[in-house]
């Protein structure tokens, strides 16, 4: 891999090239917000605009998600601006406004002093819940888990993560991993003797034959199997018991 | 008849195409544009094929007829040339035909109640290019478009069609991107990205595979010169991504084209088919050894598609959205290779700009914006339509010369330019050179080329909703600033046209213009916010107007106005009463009506049957 040097808030770091800047900034101790990015999730990120910074390069300053812009020579980023900590605040007010029950998005947006959106609140809209529409969860299903259950469906302010014709999706294997990766809560996954539910459908989930504990959808374990040829019966214990 | 292998056989075939031709047999040609079989063409043209057919017989008569691609002049459809008499009739009806053929073609006189009529003069112009909407055009991506048959491969050909592309087959691929450089070719489609740059930085990457393409994604609310390029010289397309494959070394083009264009698909794939068949795609085209193919892709009509990343996931048969292009599609396109996207206009410019040279395109139009350009001119004006002008000319020759002036001699107020991602450029600025810089100065864009008109009855605040209204039912979703930031501006500016803005809605519609000029992910989220910005930079007052004195100055924002009736003018005639939906006007008959205005909904029913001018808006 073929290393370059970086500068970010007047420091400056080795980095392989093509790395994105969020990444590279992380690993030195540098934090930049951001919500719809996963590191692991190459497909994540760009959505949001949180994590926008000041890119300067070639003579040229352009604001630029630090989640997707590759490092390359003669880079310099700056995390810290005016004009960065503008449109920030910008963003996190429209999110406030958007869904205004998630706590995530409160806290991020008191970190810039926003404490109320200026603007009409999206209340009362039950399906939104906690949703910014990032997109996290499909990518997580697609490339993580490789199974496509859900998408982003619809367009503008009403684009949300939904099943096929939003029924419960054969493919799916409830493995959580949407809810898992939503940086805000907004996927439901409840549990009750040993059934799952996540996206209208229930999954029988398979108990630990030591403590007795459900701890993983038989559709998962069935997936795993296929996908891995690993032996069903390494699943009978949960992680804690094997 | 078989494939036509070496340059040499083209000019040959060409040659016997030639003397087949009789340029000096009368020809009816019936415009076969959207527009105008809308308007009715077909059974005018189906009138013409028995008169022909009847009259051929009997006589001994030759009459030669065919229909052809869009005229531009869609307003006055169906259109009817003749050849070689050089007249237009407009508005043409099957029951004019046998006069036609009769006066026009048999006898050599013009049929005068069908002629163009200048509207304010009331000079009558029979010459097609006398008529002053065409006498100042330069046509260039249009130059054959009305006068070809666009299924007909022969008749483009016999048109001097595929002789640029001979000529690109004997150059050096790096000379043919040198010359589309050297002619300042800018894209068409929106943001003027010089051509031959992009070709040039997409040869320097390394690949096995280069695609090329064609944006046929035209959304822009009134614009429709793409649909009409390809609708009506289908090949102009076709040969000049021909061209531009050669000197990029691509094998595989795509043409997308939007699916609510289906006379476009139409005889887009039978181009296709045909230029196949001829030998000017498929394998070793013309004897040089060179192979490519083009496919039609066609899209569901999403105006997001037409943004570059957007259209390359769609044609790869993902969602149409767009993606962060910090890597350039040069780089990384369609299918992640290098790809090159022009626009529908640009491509048709291509074959041209080979066969003449860089410095015969590069003659035309200013400093920064080389050639033609074409415009579809629409809204408060007396000619509308698509109209091809070299650069650099300005908005008032646009405007007064081809398009006659303003409707009914009402004010000149403003024009908009570059559809939703464009702005208002106010009357003041008319003087205005007409470039892709000049534009973009001025806080609009060139964007596709649409310009409408707006008179003293235009409110620009109201302009500026209908933009961002537009944009809100548009836009993908994927980014927070377009997604939460334009449903906000769309509030912001409804409250203001309904009298319940403040002096802080203007500051805080500024604020979300820099939030989505900044923050949003493609193309169409950073010029978002150019009618806002543009409409407070130059109409100020009217926001003003409708803030601080709960006032529309155009009259147009419904909770703001009032309707009456100058009773003065008012002759009692009673149709305003008759024809309002609310009944609420009332009065006797001979004597001045009042209306209720209580009861009224500001339709607009009453001023518009007026015939004594006597509703005011107040």
């Amino acid at each position: 891999m073929e290393k370059i040097s970086v500068t970010i808030d007047g420091r400056t770091f080795e980095a392989e090239k093509d790395r994105c800047v969020l990444d590279v900034a992380h690993e030195n101790g540098i934090y930049i917000p951001s919500l719809c990015y996963n590191s692991e999730v190459t497909s994540s990120g760009g959505s949001c605009r949180v994590c926008l910074v000041e890119a300067h390069q070639g003579g040229r300053m352009r604001l630029v998600t630090s989640c997707n812009y590759p490092v390359r020579k003669g880079l310099e980023v700056k995390t810290d601006t005016p004009l960065v900590r503008r449109i920030r605040r910008g963003v996190l007010e429209l999110l406030m406004a958007r869904v205004p029950d998630s706590e995530v998005i409160l806290e991020m947006a008191a970190a810039e002093g926003l404490t109320e959106p200026r603007f009409r609140k999206d209340e009362g809209e039950s399906e939104r819940y906690k949703c910014i529409a990032c997109a996290l969860c499909t990518n997580v299903c697609a490339e993580v888990v490789g199974v496509h259950a859900i998408a982003m469906t619809e367009r503008g302010a009403d684009k949300k993560p939904a099943t096929p014709y939003h029924k419960p999706s054969e493919v799916c294997i409830g493995c959580g991993a949407c809810a898992y990766a939503c940086p805000t809560g907004a996927i439901t996954l409840k549990e009750r003797d040993g059934v799952r539910r996540i996206w209208g459908r229930d999954f029988e989930m398979v108990r630990c034959s030591v403590c007795g504990t459900p701890y993983i959808p038989v559709a998962q374990v069935d997936w795993i199997v296929s996908r891995t040829g690993k032996d069903r019966s390494f699943f009978d214990k949960c992680p804690d018991h094997r | 008849m078989a494939a036509i292998n070496s340059v040499e056989q083209l000019e040959a075939y060409r040659r016997e195409l030639a003397s087949a031709a009789k340029p000096d047999l009368p020809t009816v040609l019936v415009c076969f544009g959207t527009g105008c079989q809308a308007n009715g063409a077909i059974p005018v043209a189906e009138a013409f094929m028995d008169m022909v057919k009847e009259q051929g017989l009997q006589l001994n008569v030759n009459i030669g007829f065919k229909t052809t691609g869009c005229h531009g002049y869609c307003e006055n459809g169906p259109l009817v040339a003749l050849r070689p008499q050089d007249i237009l009739y407009l508005k043409v009806k099957p029951e004019d035909v046998p006069e036609i053929v009769e006066e026009t073609v048999k006898g050599g006189r013009v049929v005068e109640r069908l002629v163009y009529r200048d509207k304010v003069t009331d000079e009558v112009v029979p010459r097609y290019s006398e008529i002053p909407f065409y006498k100042h055009q330069l046509r260039i991506a249009l130059r054959h478009i009305g006068t070809i048959d666009p299924t007909s491969i022969d008749d483009y050909i016999l048109a001097g069609g595929y002789a640029g592309l001979a000529k690109a087959l004997a150059m050096q691929p790096d000379d043919i991107i040198t010359e589309v450089e050297r002619s300042g070719l800018r894209g068409r489609g929106g943001g003027g990205f010089p051509a031959g740059t992009k070709w040039r930085s997409c040869v320097a990457v390394e690949s096995d595979v280069r695609y090329v393409m064609c944006n046929g994604d035209e959304g822009d609310p009134g614009a429709f010169m793409d649909r009409s390029i390809m609708e009506g010289d289908p090949h102009a397309v076709i040969e000049g991504m021909i061209i531009g494959a050669f000197a990029l070394g691509s094998h595989q083009g795509y043409i997308y084209v939007r699916d609510e264009y289906p006379l476009a698909v139409k005889n887009l794939t039978a181009a296709l088919e045909a230029a196949r068949e001829k030998g000017f795609l498929g394998e070793n085209i013309l004897g040089s050894g060179f192979s490519f193919d083009i496919k039609i892709s066609r899209g569901g009509g999403a105006f997001v598609c037409g943004e570059s990343s957007a259209l390359m996931r769609s044609v790869g048969g993902d969602v149409g959205e767009p993606r962060a292009k910090y890597i350039r599609s040069v780089e990384r396109g369609l299918y992640d290779k290098p790809t090159v996207l022009n626009n529908v206009e640009t491509w048709a410019n291509v074959p041209e700009i080979i066969l003449k040279g860089a410095e015969w395109y590069a003659s035309m139009g200013t400093e920064g914006s080389k050639g033609t350009k074409v415009f579809s001119l629409v809204g408060k004006v007396n000619n509308t339509g698509l109209v091809e002008v070299p650069m650099g000319i300005s908005i008032r020759e646009l405007v007064e010369n081809i398009g006659g002036g303003v409707l009914g001699g009402k004010k000149f107020k403003a024009v908009q330019t570059g559809g939703p991602s464009g702005g208002c450029i106010p009357e003041r600025l008319a003087d205005l050179p007409i470039d892709f810089d000049s534009l973009t100065e001025a806080g609009s864009m060139m964007g596709s080329g649409g310009i409408i008109v707006m008179d003293e009855e235009t409110c620009m605040v109201d302009v500026a909703k209908y933009f961002i209204g537009f944009l809100v039912e548009e836009s993908c979703g994927k980014c927070t600033p377009c997604r939460d930031g334009l449903p906000r501006m769309l509030d912001l500016l409804t409250e203001i046209t309904e009298g319940r803005g403040g002096e802080e809605h203007v500051a805080m519609l500024e604020e979300l213009c820099d939030l989505l000029t900044w923050g949003a992910l493609c193309g169409l989220g950073t010029s978002a916010a150019n009618p806002v910005l543009s409409t407070i930079k130059y109409f100020r007052d009217e926001y003003d107007a409708h803030i601080r004195d709960k006032k529309c100055p155009a009259g147009v924002c419904k909770a703001l106005i009032t309707y009456s009736i100058d009773p003065e003018a008012c002759t009692g005639c009673r149709l305003c009463a008759k024809n309002c939906p609310q009944e609420c006007i009332s009065g006797e008959r001979k004597k001045p009506h009042t209306i209720d205005t209580a009861r009224c909904i500001r339709c607009g029913v009453c001023k518009d049957v007026c015939a004594y001018d006597a509703v005011r808006i107040s």
